[in-house]
């Protein structure tokens, strides 16, 4: 469904996305793990058209996107859910979510709009009850739900999130990664960056490892979550071992 | 194993970016972790960045089993050596090849190999009799550990008579033999000498280590009564399990989601015509603690062309047509002539004029090693001469696992006989 083939990306002077390739099949949860300033980011930024890659491929559904605006990108079927969520402080809840299917509006009977509007809410009861209050209101977790859900609202074929369990209370972090699994076994493809290595291998297929920048290994998550780098670097297995 | 089934149908297109992705990783970590490598690169002026495709490949050095004995102990480890958690050692002429596995590793060659024994027809319900020479240890280790992955049982082939093997496979019913080509025709030619009936409950043979001719295979599955599928690997590279038949039984259909292959002419490393002979070079692209980077594996075959009838996407060779210059395999266990110059130094001080001689006797391969006679033969020490030939046998047999014959012959015999040649085999 996306492939990306020798990705490089310069924030400045900074090389941030050196040679990446990667792929994500229809109906996959692939997630990326990599320290802080890995590249992560990058590659979703560089995905949508927010940062433009200095050279290298992105292929969505075998047609390339690279070249496009963001909103072009959004039209093709690819939606993010920045990290930090970034969501409308001074707007209600719906209004909101409305924003997200907001390139849908012109195209598309106001019905399918608001059957999707229902199913968010069927994902995220909270927030139904919370249609009305201000964005700027809501608790951390609240607003991640809201997040995803306004990103489901343009109704994309790939979902990426971008760290949604950040700054979460643990057992918010699990309503999140629950809510993701749902999403993918409705049939949606989902691309997951997370600094919570443990839960976004427990939850994808496939993974990729980004180190400085570069692709140092992939695979099953079983296999990730086995592999002895992975577990010294990102799920502090050691750290673990030392103190206890 | 369900994915990686269908890993072996992937369209053309889901090759080459699995491939171009596995290929960056590998190289970014042996760049960054293994001196060596990154030498070799660097001297050549290729950066991790400039592998953007899979022809950039080419751009990259070959490594040798010398490259694997000068870095013995470590220096080809990509991973810390706590992470290592199992040694395979091989003889090498001056020092040992090691192998390390990180417990990742051993997973994937676990499964490596139980792919080749489901493709081949085993299944859970299946007794695995492993028939292998003590030189094969690696093989024997692995193939045992695919088996039980299956689910099958393993008999491993601990030391027995031939009578004892004989038994053991009629009172267990085994019901698949692991065994090389010339051991099965020798257990044939045994039993049918002896008189005994071949076991009944006995339904496949799976033949590694050696290629054998089609009208042997015949003779085989019909004495037998069984079918026959044969297996290849490389105990450096990845290990058995690396080829496989499919039930077309034409070529071995090659892991390719665990290295690439290439087929190179051996002389000047070019890459030979689609189809034609070559030697098989491989980069590992699913190897964790000691990947290879185009692998000299010194076996001679072609790519099959066209797609196979099977439908797997994944490419085909041929069996091994023969061994690139120096090498010889003998049941087997390849053995490689400056192996064997390195114990003849050590035995007699110099490197006679000799001839490795690979006969068949009751179709068991056997090696002899002429020597010509000359008068150095008698200097190395006050040991006689038989003593000393003695000496050299048990240390062949030492370092190979395999044991050697070594013959005095008048030098104007072995000039007739070799011919020019180092290696005959019958």
């Amino acid at each position: 469904m996306l492939t990306v083939r020798n990705l490089n990306t310069y924030y400045g002077p900074v090389w941030a996305l050196k040679n990446v390739s990667l792929h994500v099949g229809p109906g996959e949860i692939v997630c990326l793990i990599g320290a802080n300033g890995a590249g992560k980011s990058t590659l979703m930024f560089s995905v949508m058209g927010v940062v433009k890659p200095h050279s290298g491929e992105i292929l969505f559904e075998g047609e390339p996107i690279h070249h496009l605006e963001t909103p072009d990108v959004v039209g093709k079927g690819l939606s993010l859910v920045p990290e930090g969520r970034q969501i409308f402080y001074p707007l209600t809840v719906e209004e909101n979510l409305e924003l997200g299917a907001y390139q849908r509006f012109k195209k598309e009977p106001k019905e399918r709009i608001l059957a999707d509007l229902e199913r968010v809410y069927e994902l995220f009861p909270r927030l139904k009850e919370r249609r009305r209050q201000l964005a700027g209101t809501l608790s951390g977790g609240e607003q991640q739900m809201l997040a995803i859900g306004r990103a489901f609202m343009a109704r994309p074929k790939l979902l990426m999130l971008d760290e949604p369990s950040l700054g979460l209370a643990p057992k918010l972090v699990d309503v999140i990664m629950e809510a993701i699994a749902t999403l993918n076994q409705k049939g949606l493809t989902i691309l997951l960056v997370e600094q919570n290595a443990r839960k976004a291998l427990s939850l994808a297929h496939r993974g990729y490892v980004l180190e400085t920048g570069r692709i140092i290994l992939q695979g099953r998550t079983e296999e990730l979550l086995a592999d002895e780098d992975v577990r010294r670097a990102y799920l502090g297995k050691e750290y673990r071992q030392f103190t206890d | 194993m369900e994915l990686e089934q269908k890993v072996e149908y992937l369209s053309e297109e889901g090759w080459r970016q699995w491939h171009l992705e596995l290929l960056q990783s590998t190289i970014n970590r042996v760049y960054h972790r293994v001196p060596f490598y990154r030498k070799l690169m660097d001297e050549r002026g290729i950066s991790p960045e400039d592998i953007t495709d899979l022809s950039a490949l080419k751009k990259l050095p070959f490594t040798t089993r010398e490259h694997l004995e000068e870095n013995y102990p470590y220096d080809l480890f990509a991973v810390p050596l706590k992470d290592i958690v199992r040694l395979h050692t091989f003889p090498g002429p001056r020092t040992p090849i090691v192998k390390g596995f990180t417990r990742r590793d051993l997973t994937s060659i676990r499964r490596l190999t139980a792919r080749f024994m489901l493709t081949s027809g085993v299944s859970s319900e299946d007794i695995v009799q492993i028939c292998l020479d003590p030189g094969m240890s690696v093989w024997i280790e692995e193939l045992k550990e695919g088996a039980e992955e299956v689910g099958a049982s393993v008999i491993p082939p601990d030391p027995q008579s031939v009578t004892n093997r004989i038994r053991i496979m009629k009172d267990f019913r085994t019901s698949v033999l692991v065994t090389t080509p010339s051991y099965a025709l020798y257990l044939l030619h045994f039993m049918q000498t002896q008189g005994i009936r071949p076991p009944e409950s006995l339904r496949i043979l799976l033949l590694v280590g050696e290629g054998i001719a089609s009208a042997e295979r015949l003779k085989l599955e019909q004495a037998f009564g069984v079918t026959t599928r044969l297996g290849y690997g490389v105990t450096e590279a990845v290990g058995p399990g690396m080829g496989y038949e499919c039930e077309e039984r034409e070529g071995y259909h090659l892991a390719a989601d665990y290295f690439l292959a290439e087929i190179v002419d051996p002389e000047t490393g070019q890459e030979v015509a689609p189809g034609a002979v070559g030697e098989l070079v491989i980069t590992t692209l699913a190897v964790k603690a000691n990947p290879l980077i185009r692998f000299r594996t010194g076996d001679l075959c072609r790519f099959l062309e066209g797609p196979c009838p099977c439908g797997r996407t994944t490419p085909r060779i041929s069996q091994i047509l023969g061994q690139a210059d120096g090498r010889v395999s003998i049941r087997g266990i390849k053995v490689s002539l400056s192996y064997v110059e390195t114990l003849f130094k050590e035995t007699y001080g110099h490197v006679p004029e000799y001839l490795l001689y690979v006969r068949r006797r009751n179709f068991l391969e056997e090696l002899e090693l002429w020597v010509a006679i000359n008068e150095k033969l008698f200097e190395p020490s006050i040991l006689g001469l038989h003593q000393v030939a003695e000496k050299f046998e048990r240390a062949f047999e030492e370092t190979f696992g395999l044991p050697c014959r070594l013959k005095l012959v008048e030098k104007d015999h072995l000039d007739q006989v070799a011919q020019g040649r180092k290696i005959i085999k019958e």
